[in-house]
């Protein structure tokens, strides 16, 4: 089994195009959510999303989600420095859940609203999610294994573990891995109807918190043999040292009640990583601000490391839930929290719900050096994926 | 040691043929062309009472599926139990319909039941609560050829050591609005089928040890990804997918000896293909079709490939190969033995 | 409007959103449990009590308060008929 490393990052998120400016935005608290421009949101409760300002990169005459995709990917490549005969090599693993659908969706809605019988365009053709792997793959001449993983909210960080076997496995030496998603008006529609989504910016491990947000971006890594990464000389910004993908097969929507499918998969991370709980001092909290999420998650962490013994915050609390791409883009800041250490904050938390155990770092960034740090990302219905990184 | 993966058991439910090994294994021994829509009637009388209600159509193929197929090897599911399925079109069905109830009356019309189904997964979750499997469960989106590299997930987490059993295999459904719509996007040629087809893999060790009936043996496999536009077909024939495959195995091109394909009736794709395997294996092999032709081309069939290379293995006492190749470049291949 | 009424709106409502067989909710009477574990419910779970929710707001214009507890109301049929019959707004 060899060392699995990440050597390249890559982002564009609510705060704009590149890593950079999304750390930025990360660490200083700043809530990016905002009125929704992209969709219409006539009738529904909630009418706020972080969407991606403009301009998006790449030609208007390809979908959002694959500019996003494309725009991150690349970011990610360039920053591993990695040359045509290495990305030829390349694993290629993409999480993705909306696909094409946000332009899909218009042109179906202008159909059914002109009455005119629907005549096949061209955006049609991206609309499935496999077209983002395909799109990044060829654009930027990925020869290796190429997948396409869906796993509802948890579709980043299980492309990150399932790119993390392939080297680990020696299968491949290097894997681009990470997801995308372009808001859509089925999922912003259906999570309101769930009555899911807070009115106003989501406010995770809140005592008040009242549901989601809903976000959009990309987020991808290079993932990479470490002894290959160092015989060319490439700069590791961590470890990707164990991960845990585990099903609570209990119900469609609803989580186990116990947090039982969550708790293995960090128990697994821990294990397969060798890393004992006490060694990590961060968890990026899948925190999505429902009543139900956050409760389960902080028992089920508690289940895990015991009461108060880490750091807990909710990227989500600035960028929303970016569905595809949030397991990945979270990823990135767990990364660089270890790097900058620097354990970003949970913004619009005001009063700490007793219920959680943990200091969840309202408002204000905190300065500390962490050995090992976790990204959870617990996919709707029970699709849990645990990230376990350790400083290099 | 590597652990060595083994498939002992199949659940499908196609237009050709529902049913366990047995079922398979009659439908090929004398197969005949089962193209078309599943009568809805033989599904619902699969199913427990009232999980009809809840499950949409494309659901109910896999969870059938799934339970044809943990019955047929006798596996109880549990935390170490994973699936993958792989799916090229997912439930579209219902994201049509959901949004159908939007544009006919406003928020109000919006389906709470029907929502979960707008994601891929949807089909993945339903199977994962109707067997109890509560390992890692993907769901693989590809074209062409996500069955194929679902059992090529599932293999790599065995000989991996992350899981000693996997649900692995492929469904898909017709949609007449989106086969509407591939037509006048111009991808004529390939005719859709529908249904699911799952195997259990596991560990030889394990399978031995519960004394698991064998039905054949992943020996290898290998996936990559050629060069071509999105959705497109590729120039060049020159790849490694089924020299590593070979590899992997620890066999050769003239061992083999059934090769089954993916070819669908895409007549450019299937040129491509073609090509691919001449440049690969050099000397001729008996080709036979991957089924689509007789069943139609979903994810189904890729994995219901796999089985039916099983068996030529068995009765030729020389391992098969099983490739695909999808427009837009993913390409897989696996050396299947008895 | 009477609850006698209101169950028979319920029952195409049951058909027609909740996806059961018209034979089935031929057969429910206003003393038959909704939530699923109890003896001789219907068997409705937490996602089907949301379109439930989002049904009867549709049909009888009624706004469902988050913060209340709904749960009593959502008991029986019975109870929910009284309920509807004693705050609905659109007939």
């Amino acid at each position: 089994m060899k060392r699995v490393v990440v050597t390249g990052l890559g982002a564009i998120s609510p705060f704009g195009p590149g890593v950079k400016a999304y750390w930025e935005g990360v660490r200083s608290g700043t809530c990016a959510i905002r009125p929704v421009t992209l969709i219409e949101t006539d009738g529904f409760r909630c009418r706020i999303a972080a969407e991606v300002p403009d301009p998006v990169p790449g030609s208007p005459r390809r979908a959002r989600a694959d500019r996003l995709a494309l725009a991150a990917a690349r970011e990610a490549i360039d920053d591993a420095g990695l040359g045509a005969a290495e990305r030829k090599r390349a694993a290629l693993i993409v999480g993705a859940v909306g696909g094409g659908m946000l332009e899909a969706e218009a042109w179906y809605w202008h159909a059914r609203r002109s009455g005119v019988a629907p005549r096949a365009v061209h955006a049609l053709r991206s609309i499935l999610p496999y077209s983002h792997a395909d799109v990044v793959g060829s654009r930027l001449g990925l020869g290796g294994p190429r997948e396409t993983l869906v796993t509802a909210c948890s579709s980043g960080a299980a492309s990150l573990a399932v790119a993390a076997d392939l080297v680990a496995d020696g299968v491949v030496p290097v894997a681009l891995a990470g997801g995308a998603d372009a808001l859509t008006r089925i999922c912003f529609m259906g999570f309101n109807a769930l009555r899911l989504l807070d009115p106003d910016p989501c406010r995770p491990f809140d005592l008040a918190r009242r549901g989601m947000s809903i976000g959009e971006g990309a987020g991808f890594v290079v993932l990479e043999d470490a002894a290959h990464a160092r015989a060319r000389g490439a700069r590791v910004y961590a470890e990707l040292a164990g991960s845990g993908t585990t099903t609570d097969a209990f119900h469609v929507t609803s989580p186990h009640p116990d947090g039982e499918g969550m708790a293995r998969a960090m128990a697994t991370a821990l294990v397969r990583a060798r890393v004992a709980p006490k060694s990590v001092g961060y968890v990026n909290a899948h925190g999505t601000a429902t009543l139900q999420n956050d409760r389960i998650e902080a028992r089920a962490l508690r289940a895990v490391f015991g009461d108060g013994a880490v750091l807990v915050s909710s990227t989500k609390s600035m960028i929303g839930h970016t569905m595809a791409a949030a397991g990945s883009l979270e990823a990135v800041a767990t990364i660089l929290a270890l790097v900058h250490e620097t354990v970003p904050p949970t913004a619009n938390l005001t009063t700490p719900d007793p219920d959680v155990a943990f200091d969840c770092v309202p408002a204000i960034a905190r300065e500390t050096a962490v050995e090992c740090a976790i990204s959870n990302s617990f996919g709707f219905g029970g699709q849990n994926v645990t990230l376990l990184f350790r400083r290099s | 040691m590597t652990p060595r993966v083994v498939i002992t058991g199949v659940g499908a439910v196609t237009a050709g043929v529902t049913g366990g090994a047995a079922a398979v294994h009659a439908f090929l021994s004398e197969p005949r062309p089962a193209l078309g829509c599943m009568a809805d009637s033989a599904l619902a009388a699969r199913l427990l009472d009232g999980e009809a209600r809840r499950l949409s159509r494309v659901c109910q193929f896999a969870v059938t599926a799934g339970r044809l197929a943990v019955d047929d090897a006798g596996l109880t599911a549990g935390d170490d139990v994973d699936l993958v399925l792989g799916t090229e079109f997912g439930d579209l069905r219902s994201t049509v319909e959901f949004a159908d109830g939007y544009l006919a009356s406003g928020p109000p019309g919006l389906s709470a039941l029907i929502f979960p189904n707008t994601v891929m997964n949807t089909m993945a979750a339903a199977t994962t609560i109707a067997v109890g499997a509560k390992g890692s469960s993907l769901t693989l989106n590809a074209p062409t050829v996500a069955g194929e590299l679902a059992i090529v997930r599932a293999t790599a987490a065995i000989a991996g050591g992350r899981a000693s059993a996997v649900l692995a295999g492929g469904v898909d459904q017709i949609d007449p609005f989106l086969v509407s719509m591939l037509e006048e996007l111009g991808a004529g040629g390939e005719r859709q089928g529908e249904g699911a087809v799952v195997l259990v893999l596991e560990t030889e060790a394990a399978a031995r040890e519960r004394g698991a009936r064998r039905l054949g043996e992943i020996m290898g496999s290998a996936s990559g990804a050629l060069a071509a536009r999105p959705h497109g077909v590729g120039r060049s024939v020159r790849s490694s997918v089924v020299a590593d495959a070979l590899a992997a195995a620890g066999v050769g091109a003239r061992d083999l000896g059934v090769v089954y394909v993916s070819a669908s009736g895409d007549r450019a794709r299937d040129a491509w293909e073609t090509g691919l395997l001449t440049a690969a294996l050099g000397v001729d092999h008996e080709r036979r079709s991957a089924l689509r032709h007789l069943i139609g081309a979903h994810a189904g069939a890729g994995a219901l490939g796999v089985v039916a290379a099983a068996e030529a293995a068995r009765a030729s006492g020389r391992p098969s190969l099983v490739h695909g190749v999808a427009r837009g470049g993913s390409q897989v291949a696996l050396v299947v033995g008895p | 409007m009477e609850p006698k009424e209101v169950l028979d709106e319920l029952r195409t409502i049951f058909v027609t959103r909740l996806r059961f067989e018209p034979h089935r909710v031929a057969d429910v009477t206003l003393d038959t449990p909704l939530p699923k574990g109890v003896d001789g419910s219907i068997g409705l779970d937490s996602l089907d009590f949301i379109e439930l929710s989002l049904a009867v707001e549709d049909r009888f214009g009624i706004v469902m308060d988050d913060a209340q507890d709904l749960a009593p109301h959502f008991a029986t049929f019975q109870t929910l008929c009284h309920f509807i019959a004693e705050r609905a707004t659109t007939t």
